[in-house]
C-alpha cells in the first residue's frame, strides 16, 4: 500500500520511465487464481525473469515448521519465497516484517515468523547468512512500518538501471544511503532538542519530544525528516514521537500500559541515550543547555 | 492568581513545616505513573505539593542532584512547572521526586 504512494519516482513513473514491467503485486496485479500460480511457476522455473524479487510480510513458518499458516496460491507462502528468491536477480525486502520479522515475531511469536535474513538483530532469518541473490547481494532490506514508498522505488530504480551493485548497505543491510543519519536529522523540533524544552503533548508545536514523550528519533536510523512523507511532513514534525521502526528491536519496550509514548527512565535519566552519548555527559549537557536556553525556545516558534 | 503569588503560596506551605513525600523518588517509569496517577485525583494545591513530594531545597538523590532547574519539565524563563499533573511555578533550586533529565 504504501508503495502506491510513491511520488519520486511514482509506482506510474516504474513502468512508463524506467521500463519496468510488474509481473505482479498485490494490488496491481492482473493474475489471479491460476494463472498466477502459472506466473510464479514460470518465474520459479526461470521461463520468465524475475530480476527484483520485492517481498513484504513475514516469512510465516507455523504450525510447526509447515508455513501452512500463510497460504498463498495454492502452497505455503515460505515455499514460494524459498524458490523464487533462488531465481531472483536482486531480493529486496520491505518493511520490518519482510527484513526481521517485525510485530509477528516479537515473543512469544506465535507464527513462528522471521524476516528473510534476520530475525531481529539476529542475522540469518528464513534464508540464512549465506544467502546471495543471482546478482551476489545479500537482501537488501528496507525496513519501517511502513517502508517510506520513495525509499521503495528508489532503490528499485538504482536495481532496475543497474546500480545494484553501487547500493552500500550497513551492518543490516539497509542501504546506507538512507539509514546513516538519523529520525532526528532535520527534525524541526533540533533547537528544542538543543536546549533540554520539552514537549509534554502530542501535537504541541513547542518542544521536543524525547524528553517526555519517549520519541526515539535520537537513535533511530532513518530519513523521516530528509524523505518527508507526503512530501509535507514527519511524526515528528506534526507532533508525534518517532517509533523507531526502521530498527530490528521494534516495537521497542514490552508494550505494556504506560511504556509506549513515554521517556523510560531509570533515576529520572533516560534509560535510552541517544546513539554515543554516555550518561554523565547526557547530565553535564542537560544542565549546561538548560542554563543557557533562550526565551524564545520555550514559545510558540510555529507560524501558518 | 499570578505566578508570583502563586510561586508565594507554594513557598509559604513548604516553609511552614508542610511534610511531603519526599521519598521514594520516582526510579522507574511505574513509580512515576503510580505517582502521577494520585497527582491527577489530588485535593487541592497542599495534597499536590505532599504527593510530589516538594521540598525547598535541592535533594540530591543517587549521587544526581535533582533541582527544577535540571529537570525536562521546567520552563527557565517563567520558573514554571509544566507536567501536567502540577503546572505550578517554582523556584530553580526546588525539587520534586517527578524530577526527569
Ligand atoms: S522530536 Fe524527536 S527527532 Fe525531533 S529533535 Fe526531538 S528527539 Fe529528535
Ligand atoms: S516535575 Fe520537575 S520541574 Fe516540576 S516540580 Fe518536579 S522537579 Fe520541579
Amino acid at each position: 500500500m504504501s508503495f502506491l504512494n510513491a511520488e519520486e519516482p511514482s509506482a506510474c513513473d516504474l513502468v512508463t520511465d524506467f521500463g519496468i514491467n510488474i509481473l505482479w503485486h498485490p494490488s496491481l496485479g492482473m493474475e489471479l487464481g491460476d494463472n498466477l500460480q502459472k506466473l510464479l511457476k514460470s518465474c520459479a522455473s526461470g521461463q520468465t525473469a524475475l530480476d527484483i524479487l520485492v517481498f513484504e510480510g513475514s516469512v510465516v513458518n507455523a504450525p510447526g515448521g509447515t508455513g501452512e499458516w500463510n497460504r498463498f496460491a495454492g502452497r505455503a507462502m515460505k515455499d514460494w519465497v524459498r524458490d523464487l528468491c533462488k531465481v531472483a536477480t536482486f531480493v529486496v525486502a520491505v518493511g520490518d516484517c519482510a527484513t526481521w520479522g517485525g510485530i509477528p515475531a516479537t515473543a512469544p511469536n506465535p507464527s513462528e515468523s522471521q524476516g528473510l535474513q534476520f530475525l531481529k538483530r539476529k542475522a540469518g532469518g528464513f534464508l540464512g547468512t549465506q544467502y546471495r541473490s543471482k546478482a551476489g547481494l545479500p537482501v537488501i532490506n528496507v525496513p519501517g512500518c511502513p517502508a517510506h514508498p520513495d525509499w521503495i522505488t528508489q532503490i528499485v530504480v538504482a536495481v532496475a538501471t543497474g546500480r545494484g551493485g553501487e547500493i552500500a548497505l550497513d551492518d543490516f543491510q539497509r542501504p546506507k544511503t538512507f539509514f546513516t543519519s538519523f529520525t532526528q536529522t532535520g527534525c524541526t523540533r533540533n533547537m528544542h532538542f538543543a536546549y533540554k524544552v520539552s514537549a509534554t503533548e502530542f501535537g504541541q508545536r513547542k518542544g521536543c519530544l524525547f524528553y517526555d514523550l519517549g520519541c526515539r528519533g535520537p537513535m533511530t536510523h532513518s530519513p523521516c525528516n530528509r524523505i518527508l512523507w507526503n512530501r509535507q511532513s514527519s511524526k515528528t514534525r506534526a507532533g508525534m514521537p518517532c517509533l523507531g521502526c526502521t530498527e530490528p528491536e521494534f516495537p521497542f519496550q514490552d508494550l505494556a500500559p504506560g511504556t509506549v509514548f513515554k521517556t523510560q527512565t531509570v533515576m529520572g535519566i533516560p534509560k535510552d541515550m541517544p546513539t554515543g552519548v554516555e550518561k554523565s555527559g547526557y547530565i553535564k549537557l542537560t544542565s549546561a543547555a538548560k542554563a543557557a536556553s533562550p526565551r524564545w525556545a520555550e514559545e510558540d516558534l510555529f507560524v501558518v | 492568581m499570578d505566578d508570583s503569588a502563586a510561586r508565594e503560596e507554594v513557598r509559604s506551605l513548604l516553609a511552614s513545616g508542610l511534610v511531603t513525600e519526599v521519598f521514594p523518588r520516582a526510579d522507574s517509569q511505574d513509580d512515576a505513573l503510580a505517582i502521577t496517577a494520585r497527582l491527577r485525583g489530588a485535593d487541592g494545591l497542599r495534597q499536590k505539593l505532599v504527593i510530589a513530594g516538594f521540598t525547598l531545597e535541592t535533594i540530591v538523590y543517587a549521587g544526581i542532584e535533582q533541582p527544577c532547574s535540571t529537570c525536562m519539565y521546567f520552563l527557565v524563563h517563567r520558573r514554571y512547572c509544566e507536567l501536567s499533573e502540577l503546572k505550578l511555578p517554582v523556584e530553580p533550586e526546588w525539587s520534586c521526586r517527578l524530577w526527569r533529565m
